[in-house]
């Protein structure tokens, strides 16, 4: 069964249609189910979901598409984007700065990964006009985490 | 925010799912926002006072440096 709701899909299709201007790769990393367990190591709960999910997103437009990396045998591109744990994905696109996701996008989430993937297919926001000046003129590094829940 | 800047890193975080960062960054409400390890806040702001706490982020970075 789908995770996106016909009726979701249409309407994210049509968002989408409308306004992505911009290529986007989703890159994710992940862990594929060990048929072996290994003590002390917790198998990864949401990395096939979250898989599932993705590409059901990158099918609702051609101008994205979804990479998949085994984290353990992509260690330097993970470590590239600053990854160290999964399931975990980032976007490629007309971003200047990078835009990353821990934990499977559920709820709110994913709203924020929708209207994301639009801004960095454009490589635009919708923030206010100081706000950009002010980031426009940033000669360092900024980090912003947002923990969110799924409800 | 990181859309528009080459400096900007923006991670969005499952807190149930990770609870070793949660622990970490003491989140007991959502959403919370941690700027550069130093200023913190739960819940949503509107986009000036967001702004506020971003430049106030970058100068207690600059003052420790």
């Amino acid at each position: 069964m789908a995770l996106i709701s016909d009726k979701d899909r249409e309407t994210i299709r049509s968002r989408f249609d409308e306004s992505l201007t911009g290529d986007v790769e989703i890159i994710m990393f992940t862990e594929r189910e060990s048929p072996i367990i290994i003590p002390g190591k917790e198998p990864c709960e949401t990395c096939a979901q979250t898989q599932e999910l993705l590409d059901e997103v990158a099918s609702l437009s051609d101008k994205l598409t979804l990479t998949v990396h085994e984290i353990s045998a992509a260690k330097d591109e993970a470590q590239a984007h600053g990854i160290d744990r999964v399931p975990a994905f980032v976007f490629k696109g007309a971003s200047r700065g990078q835009v990353r996701f821990f934990g499977i996008p559920s709820g709110y989430e994913f709203s924020a990964l929708i209207a994301d993937l639009i801004d960095v297919s454009n490589g635009t926001t919708d923030l206010s006009e100081e706000t950009r000046k002010y980031l426009s003129e940033l000669t360092e590094d900024i980090n912003i985490k947002v923990f969110t829940t799924p409800t | 925010m990181a859309v528009e800047s080459q400096y900007v890193t923006a991670d969005v975080i499952e807190a149930m799912e990770l609870p070793d960062l949660s622990r970490r960054y003491a989140v007991r409400g959502v959403p919370k926002i941690v700027i550069h390890e130093t200023t913190e806040f739960v819940g949503a702001l509107p986009e000036a006072q967001y702004l506020a706490q971003v430049k106030a982020a970058v100068e207690t970075n600059g003052k420790k440096q």
